[in-house]
């Protein structure tokens, strides 16, 4: 069975601090895998280090091999920057360029690619719009200041804007944590739509969360891998203890 | 410091334990009642009741904590089982109430010749320590315990089938007792199965696994 991304020994540092230890793990294409964890076990290292944003980081330092489609994008002849193309990512705060449009927001990535096309533009920021379920709210208003939205439409906002280079997997940091229960329930719907097309990854402390969303459930703690596995299988009847007790609420 | 989950499945196993010695008595009293030819229909009637209204109670409080706490792992397979525990005791004594009933309204086992009302008797025994497996297994969370069962059950429905098949061949004098040991050993064979339920739920409440004991 091939699988969209795989980490291999992957292990990550910020200087001499060493924050993932030997992460292999298998990810399956167009499923959400959600990774779970408590405070400082590498949640967010792992999934930057996913599409190379960790290295942007001073100081940071990533060893061992992630492969997207079977090709390790730690490679010597691979540009982050395509990478990164490949791979989108949402963060937890929304954060749509403020002096932008709501337009210019979804079509700021790809201009930046050289798309100049009034048309072919406007065709992919109504369906990317439409992919985020955001174009119905906001298509009488396009010029209208993208920091004009509520938290949840920005946070949708930030997804049209990701969807609009047509990435092949979404990486989701915290979608929700800043937004309120109606704002998280329809993106967590979203994200279940979003699967169909894509591969998911998102990083949440909310375990409920997880449980909802995700098809396969990964528990870090203190930067190693604990379990990872079905979702039903993790919150039904994990295997390790340690999984068990942090699910379960008796720490983290 | 325990977990606000924690005060509600205590509760919850109280009931069940509660349940538990209120079944094993109802179970006992009615089969003492069939064996003597003496009619408890009314007190087991009452046991009974209380048991279904526990049930109910047991279930709501589940559904409660599943609904506030959202529990997983084991905490969600302890509520799963102990609300199908809470179902199956209840079956327990509606079991026993049918035994009482048909000893209310055919005078139980006492028409019956002597080999029939000891081969009952026995066989009841076999069934009232299952009962008790059951409750014991849940109690401590005993799977060790609750694994014993199986060899049980095997026994209880063996004598279930050896029953009809002496039976045909050597037909009872009344057909009242005919019919009340029938019924009789029917409704042990199924309190059997319902214990054996029970211990499946232990296991897998403190493990994971589903087990099959029959």
């Amino acid at each position: 069975m091939s699988y969209k991304i795989e980490t291999q020994n992957l292990s990550a540092w910020f200087g001499s601090k060493q924050v993932l230890q030997d992460i292999t793990m298998k990810i399956k294409g167009n499923v959400v895998t959600a990774i779970i964890g408590p405070s400082g076990c590498g949640k967010t290292t792992l999934i930057r280090c996913l599409n190379r944003m960790h290295e942007l980081t001073p100081r940071a330092k990533v060893t061992g091999k992630v492969l997207l489609d079977g090709e390790d994008i730690y490679g010597e002849n691979v540009d982050p920057v395509t990478v990164r193309r490949r791979i989108g990512m949402v963060f937890q705060k929304p954060n749509p360029f403020p002096m932008m449009s709501i337009y210019d927001n979804v079509a700021a990535g790809l201009k930046l690619n050289g798309i100049v096309d009034k048309h072919r533009l406007d065709k992919i920021v109504e369906k990317s719009l439409k992919a985020a379920h955001l174009w119905d709210e906001v298509k009488l208003e396009l010029g209208k200041s993208g920091a004009s939205l509520s938290g949840g439409q920005q946070q949708r906002l930030c997804i049209a804007r990701a969807l609009a280079i047509e990435p092949e997997v979404i990486l989701m940091d915290e979608p929700t944590s800043a937004l309120d229960p109606t704002a998280a329930a329809k993106i967590e719907q979203l994200i279940r739509i979003l699967a169909e097309d894509y591969t998911v990854v998102i990083v949440t402390h909310n375990m409920q969360q997880a449980a909802r969303v995700s098809d396969f459930t990964a528990f870090l703690y203190l930067g190693k891998l604990v379990e990872y596995g079905s979702t039903k299988d993790i919150f039904e009847n994990p295997k390790s203890e340690l999984t068990e007790k942090y699910i379960t609420g008796e720490f983290g | 410091m325990s977990r606000i989950i924690d005060a509600g499945l205590e509760e919850l196993s109280v009931m069940l334990c509660r349940m538990g010695e209120l079944t094993y008595e109802t179970v006992s009293l009615s089969l003492k009642g069939c064996l003597n030819g003496t009619s408890v229909y009314s007190q087991v009637n009452k046991m009974s009741d209380a048991l279904v209204s526990m049930s109910d109670q047991a279930e709501d409080k589940a559904f409660e904590l599943i609904a506030r706490f959202q529990p997983v792992a084991s905490d969600l397979r302890t509520i799963k089982s102990y609300m199908k525990i809470a179902y199956d005791f209840a079956r327990y004594s509606r079991y026993a109430l049918d035994i009482s009933y048909i000893t209310k309204q055919f005078g139980g086992l006492k028409e019956c010749e002597k080999w029939i009302t000891e081969y009952i008797e026995k066989m009841s025994e076999k069934v009232l320590t299952m009962v008790r497996t059951s409750i014991d297994a849940l109690r401590s969370h005993d799977t060790q315990l609750a694994k014993t069962i199986a060899k049980t059950e095997e026994e209880a429905d063996k004598m279930y089938f050896e029953y009809l098949d002496r039976l045909i061949e050597k037909a009872p004098a009344t057909s009242k007792c005919t019919i009340s040991s029938v019924l009789v050993v029917r409704y042990l064979e199924r309190i059997a199965d319902h214990a054996t339920y029970v211990c499946e739920s232990v296991i897998y409440l403190a493990t994971g696994e589903k087990t099959i004991l029959r």
